[in-house]
């Protein structure tokens, strides 16, 4: 009793200098769409949540992380041992990470396959995709900052490959690098990278992401729009959805804890730039797909560069994801193209297929 | 020719001489077939070379007649070529008849082996006799080439004589075991000749031999013990240096086993001959024999080389102290040293032993079954050695087992996934500890001994504390992640039991609409 | 006066306020206390220097020596009289005691055994029967760091 008054007497007190009620009214009008497909809506809030664990908990890592080359490791070893909980919140941190990225992946193919991009949300697509990129940087960046030695090697493959674009590689290896190879400097960049830039620049993008939404509301999946959505098949948002959203949450945060006390991430062991490479160096399993594609093209296309090939093409495929929206054009009409299903599935199997082959082989 | 010579008297001269030489053929066939020497091929009964220079008294004349090739027949001729029936020198000693003159460099050794190389025709003589020796003797190191001249550092002749080659088991012979040592010390004892060769290597070994077992056996004239040949080989020496070396560090237990091991050889000399045997199981015989680690003692390391000699009861710490250096600094100064040397007690052998030296184990220590201590010291004895042992053993005793606990204490955290590679690394100083204490026993002494012990307990205990508590991390985890879930599942309940109202009252505001 | 006594649908909501409330501040302090515990310095305060770069040039004087911790096990490295460096496993050849510097003799020097290594690492006295494995020493700048033997 005594707290619903002081909370009333807060909401008087915010409502006189900001008229909240206004503000209240908006979030009250929120409805989410009711139907088959309704549960993918829950991905793009998780990827959130989960982006929300990360900057918690690389918050905390901050603290105690020293990124130089002689230090990194030695400063996981010691928030993995010797600080109170450091474990946790490294596992949760690099469990999350994972856990975020195939999230991203769900929500990003179920807004392809239900056509959400169509008008009037291609900027909410393209923003989308941008972020999705970004993350996968941030992974990258972040895989090298405990300078172990997989981290170490994955890092200079990955890097090499970039460097191999004709005529701007170069300059994007020594960018990245920070140098001509890998080294105190590249971590040092990849910190900046990881710890400011890319959240910066995620970050943005994400409240323009938010504010789409929020102002043109969830999208139905094609096809089912041309019956109006009734009353009755809709959520508010708030409090039901919303409700919703926080118990899976808190669903998703347990499993985060369980992971990180049963199946701890490792260290490895520390990075030696002078050593020789171990057999089986592999990037993460989110850019296995790629990795192995580049293994099986042959080494001559045509008198080309095989693997200059394939990463150019990767590079177009990038782009032409970004423009999906404006390729399929038909869509904003209601129209729903099947060649766009066939080519999401293809791509979808392609991914799994290769990452698969990444590990077996 | 002369009036004396001519050719009538000389045609007369030579057909008698043919006569009685088939005479003396047919005779000698039947006597010798009975003889050892079995011949094969026809003799010349007179060797007329010999015959002549033994007339005119010159020093090979008067030498061959001892000599063991003039004995089984064989003629000047037999070496020098030339013609040994003809009574005539131009004739006998001309280039027609084969003959060479005195043979110089390599080509006496060489003349040597025409016979002694061809085992077949040395089995005609004696089977027992062996062949190859010119083979050997140009692999070995008197095989290499000489300061002069492009010849061998030794022929055949060197060692064994010219012309009064004697059988090598006789005393006559200049290789006879009483007599080798004198042969070999007329080179290796020359400080100007052998500088030539090798300027590092000495040349007292005849010296040293003669204060040592061996040597002075050797003068008496007892011909079984070791001497130069025995263990460097005859023909076959090579450098100490050289792993093919009879006296090579990892050859030489075997070279000396060959004598002292055998029971009935060493039996006029009422010696053990167990001490190889011993040797082999040893910790010093495992390494230098099995490990091939040259750094380990063989026979000569602690009874010296050529002035062979056991250490004598109160050099024994020295011996070993030359490699064990810590332990026997920690002896010499420790109450041990007065009171094993008054008992003439071998020093470090009563506890170690001598040729079976095993590792030593904590279980040496202390006055319980099987220790060494307990040999002298009983409870009770009027110097404080029985405390001093007992105390010395429950210490190493609790850190070791400190030690072991850390250990498993820390696998098992390990095992867990826990991170424990710092606290591992911290517990190598109570290993370190434990070796440096088992050092310091030697001085018998407790303060001494206690230092390495305190420093190695309480690394020992940080381990302990260390391993601990990271188990206790271990379980704790599971624990707090097991009431985390139960709080976040009352929750989870809690906010289903929200949404079921919030659906609730969706549904009437909807009917209501 | 409206609500009293309170209706089932009223109970049933208080109960949930109360569950939802008590669960939720449970939930708040699992979540907040490894947050403070975490953000309380642990009392070894600082990470230890790697083992990689062991310091500086100016650090060690010329017949100076240390034993670092490279990986798991310790390494040795030693300035010698002449100024350059040399680094070795510390492990000594015979029974895997950590050797040291001796300044006044102008070696390596191992407690255990008196065992005794030249400043090439070659075992010179004593029992150890091989000499210490040497590891790499790379100056960059006024950094110096020992490698093992690629």
């Amino acid at each position: 009793m005594a707290n619903q008054r002081f909370s009333q007497r807060l909401y008087r007190w915010l409502d006189d200098r900001y008229q909240l009620d206004d503000l209240l009214h908006l979030v009250g009008k929120k409805y989410v769409p009711l139907h088959h497909h309704s549960l993918w809506y829950y991905f793009g809030g998780v990827t959130l949540f989960l982006f929300g664990i990360q900057v918690v908990t690389g918050i905390l890592l901050l603290l105690y992380y020293k990124p130089s080359a002689s230090e990194a490791f030695e400063s996981i070893q010691f928030i993995m041992s010797k600080v109170q909980f450091g474990w946790l919140i490294r596992s949760v941190h690099s469990w999350s990470a994972n856990l975020m990225i195939l999230s991203a992946f769900i929500h990003m193919f179920s807004t392809y396959f239900t056509r959400a991009y169509r008008s009037p949300r291609e900027l909410t697509w393209v923003s989308g995709v941008l972020m999705f990129f970004l993350v996968l940087g941030a992974g990258f960046s972040g895989y090298l900052l405990p300078w172990n030695e997989l981290a170490f090697f994955a890092t200079r493959v990955g890097t090499d490959i970039a460097g191999q674009i004709p005529i701007i590689g170069k300059p994007i290896l020594e960018f990245l690098r920070g140098g001509e190879d890998v080294s105190g400097a590249t971590l040092s960049r990849f910190f900046g990278f990881h710890v400011a830039i890319i959240p910066a620049l995620i970050t943005t993008l994400l409240v323009l992401h938010l504010a789409f939404i929020q102002r043109q509301g969830m999208s139905v999946p094609l096809g089912m729009e041309h019956v109006e959505v009734p009353e009755e098949k809709r959520l508010p948002f708030f409090p039901n959805f919303m409700l919703r959203d926080l118990l899976l949450w808190l669903i998703v945060l347990n499993v985060l804890a369980i992971l990180a006390v049963f199946f701890p991430w490792e260290l490895g062991k520390k990075a030696d730039p002078f050593a020789s490479a171990p057999a089986g160096i592999r990037p993460e399993w989110y850019f296995l797909f790629m990795f192995q594609t580049l293994k099986f093209i042959p080494s001559k296309i045509f008198s080309l560069d095989g693997e200059v090939i394939g990463i150019l093409l990767f590079g177009v495929a990038g782009v032409l994801w970004v423009l999906v929206p404006f390729l399929d054009t038909k869509s904003s009409r209601g129209i729903k193209v099947r060649g766009m299903t066939y080519i999401g599935i293809f791509i979808v199997m392609y991914m799994i297929a290769f990452t698969i082959l990444g590990y077996i082989l | 020719m002369d009036a004396f010579h001519t050719k009538r008297r000389k045609n007369i001269f030579l057909l008698l001489k043919r006569l009685l030489s088939i005479l003396a053929a047919t005779f000698l066939t039947i006597l010798s077939s009975s003889h050892t020497y079995a011949v094969a091929h026809q003799r010349t009964i007179q060797d007329q070379c010999y015959a002549c220079h033994q007339a005119m008294g010159d020093k090979p004349g008067s030498l061959y007649g001892r000599d063991i090739h003039h004995k089984i027949g064989i003629t000047c001729a037999g070496c020098h070529g030339g013609d040994a029936t003809a009574e005539d020198p131009e004739i006998a000693m001309s280039k027609k008849a084969g003959f060479v003159g005195v043979p110089t460099g390599n080509a006496v050794s060489e003349m040597c082996a025409r016979c002694h190389d061809n085992a077949e025709f040395m089995k005609s003589y004696n089977p027992l006799l062996p062949a190859g020796q010119y083979a050997q003797l140009k692999g070995s190191v008197h095989g290499r080439a000489s300061t002069v001249a492009n010849e061998m550092v030794a022929q055949c002749t060197s060692c064994h004589g010219v012309h009064e080659i004697a059988k090598v088991t006789t005393p006559a012979s200049p290789v006879y075991p009483t007599n080798v040592v004198r042969t070999c010390a007329r080179c290796h004892s020359d400080p100007t000749y052998m500088k030539k060769y090798n300027p590092a290597l000495r040349v007292d070994q005849f010296e040293l031999y003669k204060t040592s077992v061996h040597g002075r056996r050797n003068m008496e004239g007892d011909p079984k013990v070791a001497e130069c040949a025995s263990c460097h080989g005859s023909h076959d020496i090579l450098p100490a240096k050289d792993p093919r070396s009879h006296v090579y560090p990892i050859n030489i237990p075997e070279t000396c086993a060959k004598c002292h091991s055998n029971e009935k050889y060493m039996k006029p000399y009422h010696l053990p001959t167990n001490q190889y045997e011993e040797y082999v199981s040893s910790v010093h015989g495992v390494a230098l024999l099995k490990k091939h680690d040259t750094g380990a003692p063989a026979c000569n390391s602690c009874h010296g080389n050529h002035g062979a000699v056991p250490p004598g009861v109160q050099s024994v710490s020295n011996v070993c102290g030359v490699c064990h250096t810590l332990n026997a600094q920690l002896f010499e100064g420790s109450p041990h040293k007065k009171a094993f040397d008054q008992r003439k007690l071998p020093e470090c052998e009563v506890c170690h032993g001598n040729h079976g030296v095993q590792h030593p184990t904590d279980a040496m220590l202390g006055v319980g079954e099987g220790s060494v201590c307990s040999r002298c010291h009983t409870l009770g004895d009027t110097s404080s050695g029985y405390q001093v042992a007992k105390v010395m053993r429950l210490m190493i005793d609790s850190l070791t087992n400190r030690q072991g606990l850390a250990e498993r204490l820390l696998k098992e955290a390990e095992q867990k996934g826990m991170e424990v590679s710092e606290a591992f690394y911290n517990l190598r100083g109570a290993r370190q500890s434990l070796m440096e204490a088992r050092t310091a026993v030697h001085a018998f002494d407790l303060a001494t001994f206690k230092d390495p012990l305190d420093k190695g307990m309480k690394i020992a205990n940080q381990a302990v504390l260390d391993g601990e508590s990271a188990i206790h991390e271990y379980y704790f985890r599971r624990w707090g992640l097991g009431i985390s879930t139960l709080i976040i599942t009352v929750l989870a309940f809690g906010l289903f039991l929200r949404i079921r109202q919030a659906d609730r009252e969706w549904r009437e505001k909807q009917r209501r609409m | 006066m409206p609500g009293f006594p309170p209706t089932g649908t009223e109970q049933r909501r208080s109960f949930l306020k109360y569950l939802l409330g008590g669960s939720f501040i449970a939930w708040l302090v699992a979540v907040l206390y490894p947050v403070f515990a975490y953000l309380k310095p642990p009392k070894v305060g600082e990470v230890e220097v790697s083992s990689i770069k062991v310091g500086k040039v100016n650090d060690f004087s010329p017949n100076s020596g240390k034993v670092v911790r490279f990986g798991n096990k310790p390494a040795i490295i030693i300035r010698k009289p002449d100024g350059s460096f040399a680094a070795f496993t510390a492990i000594c050849t015979h029974l895997a005691c950590t050797v040291q510097y001796r300044p006044d003799l102008g070696l390596i020097w191992c407690a255990c055994h008196n065992g005794k290594y030249d400043l090439n690492g070659k075992n010179i006295a004593g029992p150890p029967p091989r000499p210490l494995e040497p590891y790499k020493v790379i100056l960059k700048g006024d950094d110096i760091y020992i490698t093992r033997e690629a």
